[in-house]
């Protein structure tokens, strides 16, 4: 069963050189570029607007809309947000190392729909060698005119510099982005009223763009937004990138239409589980979402509108899989764990509940749970995200905490028993399970 | 008045060029100082804040910020392995623990001849190559316990002037999250980012 | 977080009562109004306002500890959490953040609310060490009162608390504990945002996250005891409070901080007879709470053991401890002697800058009904002319800084010597983006907030006028020809001279659409002083000495001496050459005081009779005849002016040690026993008296004060001005000419008395140090931190070289009156050598 490709054609057809200049611009790579120069800023945000692209960053917000949004101010500033790092999540690595000039041409669209003349590429720190290929192609870029002063040879300039992050998965979100490259601690901003779109880097009016929302624009220019529509589904348009992990036979990333089933996702794509064994749990987009079960999940549709009926999100579409021999009280603890080491430190529910929720699951893995410490741990969760509903309340600035109590929900929901019998035992009921870290 | 050398002043003032505002330039500052001492000391962060103008405590306050500015010795090579959800379902702590074993030196340590820094870390980014680890940043994917015990007697024995992530994809990887395509000879001097801005990048076999 | 909120500081725009200020054509229409409910019930709040001010404002407490209102909200600790229907339902939301919106509805005590914050407060003392019972902060701790109001009462937290080493110290003045800390960054943003010296910050991330210094950098912010004044836990103690007294041991008396001329507010706090503290108190019109530390921490001289406690008078050349009787009668004596053989003009009284307005009204009386004499002067030979700072037209108010399109600063460094100032400017600055222009011979605390700065050689400054006049600096020409403009301008260096500020004011004057004038003076009550009459060229109320000035007072004082007076340098130099025979000296150190000390030197070595009222033996009565013991802060009340002339009323709270009086009492028992009585009963009444005496401070009462003008009433009320100074463009001398040029500067901490009486404080002073630009030190050989020789006409010394980039080549900066630092006098052409070359 094969796919339309759009952002991984190039590098599935031309495996060898896909990430090169002349690889680029030998299979139509900056006429895009080239043919938005032409266009008025106002045709340009139209097109993509029509087109419905919806952000690839976790939030999948109109790509046109936000364009839109963009208060009037100049100057104004794109950033590309390759600060990937929630776990499961891998995609932009394959993007930004795979097809940098894709990025780097939607980069430039992108840049002149908004009147944009300096842009910022962030890519975590620890992803060197990404950043190596996008420094690279922005090199080959400059040294071709396509960068710099009077792109293409118009009187449009463009700088574009590319900047690495250095280790906090918080700085994923747009204004703690924003913050850390102003040389800022990675703490988000009030929204009221750093709302980027208004006051954004160094309080000017800022696009922020995920790596792949960028890298299908010079494609939905080239096919045009009618095409595109048709690709994927009628709410969800084009394609979109599933980074699948965990227990499944061929884990990786899969470029997709929207709609499919986990079951076909699962089974038929990602080769289904090692050993035939059962999936008990699946995490369906990024370790921030609510754990879906395969009794209640598994046949439903892989859209943002079913899994959001569902109590869960695509968010950024990485699926996590977890078989029947996981300890969902451990997975839960590494999940949380997570959240608390990347948690900024400045909210209190956050800081001070992520740990203690870290600890009490710890305790419970450990052979120390108490029978009161599931209510405990969802009444600290609740403390968090006020009545444990999704999406959130949240007590919380950004939604990182209110994230740490997804895996909670799946306790509640699904698990209780499991976690009972960790008190019990005082221990771990599944032998298979290793002590941890 | 600055302690760096001439080469490295050069790159800072390149890289304070690339920002419309001196201070976004303390990140990469910071690596510079990395670099230059091979960790990040209180001298290196009161350069930085010379360089752009703020106070030391105001570059401390984003240095500890982020995880990768190690300010302490580290060794020479930083194994990181990930032990967060994906890594984990698929036996990272096993690999954490082979590494810890065969190097002697335990998580978040150095070893006392200075040559492995061990330390567990949050995803990474090579969740569809669980369990992962990175050398000085350089990935390698799909690693299984024995692996990871040759990784660290490869360390000890070959010690390499660069650590490459294709050359040791291929002598300690396996499952991949995506098709790497080529091999480069490009990687990592020291326990920082390679990265072209940063003057970081080593090619294979240079020393 | 960066940048201005504009948000944070709408709300609280400076309303002013006052005459004259800007802050009134600022006021126009007040604010415009939306209705919001809260919990169920409407009100009628000012647009744009934060709700939790508004709601605090109808009376809802909505508890929180990380908002300030003098600062930007950042919403970290969530405590304030309330819920606000919005287009979707009910939504959380910090109170801090978010402004009012017509017809919008707030819950602050749903169950849903009250979830949240009961969970913020869990989390909170979660990992919180509870030591209350040994915690400064116990009693008066927010995160006490507010477990207590709005906590669950219990904690279910049976894990390991998180572990720091306590406390630490992170300046001279400042102890951290960071087990106590709940990260609400007050004091970061304080140091950041309001004091410019970011040198706390937060550290670590996550549930490691911590407040502290860079090593080996400590917090040596002039402003640092703000933050344990904001910090809502004990996490910030005061080294020098710690432990020593429980708040509800403490009793209370507001008053005003008298270190420097704004006189910002504050609340005086003793116990045992014994002031223990002082704390800020937030007013809209001075110092919005804030204090410096030097006035937050410098009273300890009040408790020093060195307090003179009774009257001394000189006996077979030794200083002996007497009776008041016995001192007071052997002066008045004197004083009958002498003005029998030489009439009045043989007086002089130098003083009266440091005591309150009573005080300075009893001197001046004293000196013209008693002495006869019009020799009498409060400033001491640094000052502008006192017509000038008394009296000049278009005098702004200090909330005019907050409205100025153009600040032009061209005097003294403001962080040194006038820290309520500085905290005002640079919050015009920084939030409310007002230009700001400095100029100043070298680098000042306000040079980042600038959007100008010139420096200009030490004596220089009437060149650079010049030059600007001529058109050579345009774009300060236009900054300066804004709609409003507030020029605050004083002496920058002794080299200056007193009359470049006030033709800088002139030209300001001259150009802007409406000028406002903040003129610069040291020593805390010198305005009250100048308005009492203690210029030689001054009557109370700001009055000239001309006839219908003398004819006026005369139906209360009689009619008062006709002759000339003579000012601070005058005086000195009479009573060296014999002309003047009798001194007074009212809390006056004229030795360690006056830009050039020989003067003082020589006039103290010939005088032939002197009578100091002081708190201490100093370097100027030491061998005075009689020494007469006063009183201090806190232990006499009465009324200050500030420099934008607001009256304020200063509060006793603590006893007088030994025998000492109020500087008026003694003057009275005097006058009496001189056979000329003054007739002054209590500080009431005086103050009752100057406000019938003296035309500007008419109506001015005390009741006036404690009742109806809390923050205080500006002087002169419309109409009643009778001296309206017109500033002029006045000739500077030639500028000197030298490879090197001297920029002595006054520095927060020296060694004046009472800092050298103040433990805490004392050790903060510089010593003598110099400093070079590193291209001159390699000239003279010198290096950092070695001593070098500084030589002028005036006198030389070793002082210790700090190699400074702030401060220009060809100049050289030594702050003034330092503990082992020698005088230079004023002379500006200065020669430096490295010692030991």
């Amino acid at each position: 069963m094969t796919y339309p490709l759009v952002v991984t054609r190039r590098m599935t057809d031309h495996p060898a050189d896909s990430h090169t200049l002349e690889r680029y611009e030998a299979t139509s790579g900056y006429e895009q570029a080239r043919r938005a120069l032409t266009m008025t800023r106002d045709e340009l945000v139209e097109e993509i607007k029509t087109s419905g692209l919806l952000g690839r960053g976790g939030a999948a917000f109109s790509a046109g809309l936000k364009w839109s949004f963009l208060a009037p101010a100049r100057p104004s500033y794109l950033v590309i947000n390759g600060d990937e790092s929630e776990p499961g999540t891998f995609k932009d690595r394959q993007l930004l190392e795979r097809d940098p000039h894709q990025m780097l041409e939607g980069v430039i669209i992108t840049a002149i729909a908004n009147e944009v003349h300096h842009a910022f590429i962030y890519i975590r720190g620890e992803y060197p060698k990404p950043a190596r290929r996008v420094q690279t192609a922005v090199d080959e870029a400059y040294a071709r005119g396509y960068l710099g002063k009077g792109i293409f040879g118009s009187d449009y300039d463009l700088e574009v510099t590319v900047h690495l992050g250095a280790g906090a998965y918080i700085c994923g979100e747009e204004t703690a982005l924003i913050n850390s490259l102003e040389g800022l601690r990675g703490e988000p901003r009030l929204k009221p009223p750093y709302f980027p779109a208004a006051k954004g880097l160094y309080m000017q009016p800022t696009i922020v763009n995920n790596v792949e929302t960028v890298s299908n624009l010079p494609h939905i220019l080239a096919m045009g937004s009618e095409e595109f529509i048709e690709i994927g589904h009628p709410l969800d348009t084009g394609t979109f990138m599933i980074s699948i992990s965990g227990h499944v036979n061929k884990p990786g990333n899969y470029e997709l239409p929207h709609g499919l089933t986990w079951r076909h996702l699962i089974y038929d794509i990602a080769g289904g589980v090692p050993g035939g064994r059962e999936i008990k749990a699946i995490v369906p987009g990024g370790a921030s979402a609510p754990w879906f079960i395969p009794e209640i999940h598994l046949e439903d549709q892989i859209t943002k509108d079913v899994c959001a009926e569902a109590g869960s999100m695509l968010g950024s579409g990485a699926v996590i899989v977890m078989d029947e021999t996981t300890c969902m009280v451990r997975a839960a603890e590494r999940i949380v764990r997570f959240f608390a080491h990347e948690s900024c430190g400045q909210c209190t529910p956050c800081r001070e509940g992520t740990t203690w929720m870290e600890m009490i699951l710890r305790r419970i893995e450990e052979g120390q749970g108490r029978a009161v410490d599931l209510d405990l741990l969802l009444d600290v969760s609740d403390g968090i995200s006020v009545g444990l509903a999704w999406p959130p309340k949240m007590t919380t600035i950004c939604p990182l905490g209110p994230s740490a109590v997804s895996p909670v929900l799946a306790l509640r929901d699904y698990f209780r028993d499991e976690v009972d019998e960790h008190v019990k035992m005082a221990g771990c009921p599944l032998k298979k399970v290793e002590a941890h870290a | 008045m600055s302690h760096w050398s001439e080469a490295t002043q050069e790159r800072a003032r390149e890289i304070i060029a690339r920002y419309p505002q001196k201070r976004s330039a303390v990140m990469p500052l910071l690596y510079l100082a990395m670099a230059e001492e091979g960790y990040l000391t209180n001298e290196g962060m009161e350069e930085v804040a010379r360089w752009v103008d703020i106070t030391p405590a105001q570059v401390q306050a984003v240095a500890t910020f982020y995880t990768m500015y190690k300010r302490r010795p580290t060794g020479r090579y930083l194994v990181s392995c990930c032990t967060s959800i994906s890594c984990m379902l698929l036996g990272g702590d096993d690999v954490l623990h082979a590494v810890e074993d065969e190097s002697g030196v335990p998580h978040g340590e150095t070893g006392a001849d200075g040559l492995l820094s061990v330390e567990h870390v949050e995803c990474i980014g090579a969740c569809g190559g669980a369990p992962a680890v990175q050398v000085n940043y350089e990935l390698i994917e799909g690693v299984t316990p024995d692996k990871a015990r040759d990784l660290v007697r490869w360390l000890d024995t070959a010690r390499p002037d660069v650590v490459n992530t294709d050359e040791m994809q291929e002598l300690f990887g396996g499952v991949r999250s995506f098709d790497w395509a080529i091999r480069e000879g490009e990687g990592a001097k020291g326990p920082y980012p390679a990265f072209q801005a940063l003057g970081t990048v080593g090619r294979e076999g240079e020393t | 977080m960066p940048g201005p909120c504009q948000i944070a500081v709408s709300c609280r725009h400076v309303a002013c009562t006052a005459s004259g200020g800007l802050g009134v054509a600022m006021g126009e229409a007040g604010p415009e109004h939306v209705t919001i409910t809260i919990d169920g019930v409407s009100h009628e709040v000012p647009a744009g306002a934060l709700v939790i001010k508004a709601a605090q404002d109808r009376g809802t407490y909505i508890p929180r500890f990380c908002w300030h209102e003098r600062m930007n909200p950042v919403g970290m600790c969530r405590m304030c959490l309330v819920e606000v229907q919005g287009p979707r339902g009910p939504m959380l939301v910090t109170a801090c953040t978010n402004n009012v919106a017509d017809g919008m509805v707030v819950d602050t005590r749903g169950p849903t609310v009250k979830k949240a914050q009961e969970a913020v407060l869990e989390f909170l003392l979660a990992n919180h060490p509870l030591d209350c019972p040994v915690c400064d902060k116990g009693g008066e701790c927010p995160l006490q009162d507010q477990a207590f109001s709005h906590g669950p009462g219990e904690s279910r937290f049976v894990e390991i608390k998180r572990n720091f080493a306590k406390p630490i110290p992170i300046s001279d003045l400042v102890l951290l504990d960071r087990e106590r800390c709940i990260l609400c960054a007050r004091c970061t943003r304080f140091s950041d945002e309001i004091s410019g010296d970011p040198l706390i910050e937060f550290k670590s991330r996550a549930n490691v996250t911590e407040v502290n210094t860079f090593p080996d950098l400590p917090f040596s912010s002039y402003f640092s005891g703000n933050t344990i004044q904001i910090c809502p836990v004990g996490a910030l103690t005061s080294a020098q409070y710690r432990f020593r007294a429980r708040p509800w041991d403490l009793q209370m008396v507001e008053s005003s901080g008298m270190h420097d001329t704004a006189h910002p507010r504050l609340s005086v706090q003793v116990s045992q007879n014994e002031v223990l503290r002082l704390v800020g108190v937030d007013n809209d019109a001075t110092n919005h709470g804030w204090l410096s530390d030097k006035d937050r921490f410098g009273f300890q001289y009040l408790t020093s053991e060195e307090r003179l406690t009774m009257p001394l008078v000189r006996q077979d050349g030794q200083l002996v401890e007497t009776t008041w009787a016995e001192a007071l009668d052997r002066v008045a004596e004197r004083i009958g002697l002498i003005r029998d053989e030489d009439g009045g003009e043989v007086f002089a009284v130098i003083g009266g800058g440091h005591g309150t307005n009573e005080d300075a009204y009893a001197i001046s009386k004293f000196a013209r009904v008693v002495l006869e004499t019009n020799n009498v002067d409060a400033r001491l030979d640094d000052a502008l002319s006192s017509h000038f700072l008394a009296a000049t037209a278009d005098r702004g108010l200090i909330a005019d800084i907050d409205g100025a399109d153009t600040i032009l600063l061209w005097g003294p460094d403001l962080k040194e010597e006038h820290p309520t100032l500085y905290l005002r400017v640079r919050r015009a600055a920084q939030e409310l983006g007002v230009r700001l222009v400095v100029i100043h011979p070298r680098a000042t605390g306000l040079d980042d907030r600038a959007s100008m700065k010139l420096t200009y050689r030490p004596g220089g400054g009437f060149a650079l006028l010049d030059e600007v006049a001529d058109g050579k600096h345009p774009e300060l020409r236009q900054a300066l020809s804004a709609d409003r403009v507030v020029a605050i301008v004083g002496q920058a260096s002794f080299a200056d001279g007193p009359q470049l500020a006030e033709s800088v004011a002139a030209y300001v004057r001259n150009k802007a659409g409406s000028a406002r004038i903040l003129p610069l003076a040291r020593r805390g009550n010198i305005f009250g002083a100048l308005d009492m009459g203690l210029a030689p060229d001054l009557l109370p109320g700001r009055v000239a000495p001309d006839h219908a000035g003398r004819a006026a007072l005369a139906e209360s004082w009689g009619e008062p001496p006709a002759a000339r007076g003579k000012d601070t340098r005058a005086m000195l130099e009479g009573i060296d050459s014999g002309e003047i025979r009798f001194l007074l000296l009212v809390g006056a150190d004229p030795v360690r005081d006056v830009p050039d000390p020989r003067r003082a030197l020589l006039a103290m070595d010939s005088a032939e009779y002197v009578v100091s009222i002081d708190l201490f033996l100093n370097d100027s009565n030491r061998e005075a005849d009689v020494v007469l013991p006063a009183a201090g802060f806190a232990e006499k009340d009465g009324t200050v002016t500030n420099l934008e002339g607001r009256v304020q009323k200063v509060n006793v709270i603590a006893p007088i040690p030994g025998q000492g009086r109020p500087d008026w009492a003694i003057l009275d028992d005097l006058a009496e026993r001189a056979g000329r009585p003054i007739g002054l009963a209590n500080a009431e009444s005086i103050a009752k008296e100057i406000s019938e005496v003296a035309p500007a401070y008419t109506g001015i009462t005390w009741d006036h004060l404690e009742w109806e003008a809390r923050d205080g009433a500006v002087v002169p009320l419309s109409g009643s001005q009778p001296l309206s100074h017109i500033p002029v463009a006045l000739k500077g001398d030639n500028a000197p000419t030298a490879p090197l040029l001297l920029h002595v500067g006054r520095t927060l901490y020296d060694d004046g008395v009472m800092l050298r009486h103040s433990p805490s404080l004392r050790p903060l002073a510089r010593g003598a140090v110099v400093h070079l630009n590193p291209e001159d030190a390699k000239k003279a050989g010198a290096q950092d931190g070695h001593p070098v020789r500084v030589v002028t006409s005036h006198g030389e010394g070793e002082f210790s070289a700090i190699l400074d980039e702030g401060t220009p080549e060809g100049v050289v900066y030594v702050p003034f009156n330092q503990p082992g630092g020698a005088p230079l006098g004023t002379d500006a052409v200065v020669r430096v050598t490295a010692v030991g070359r």
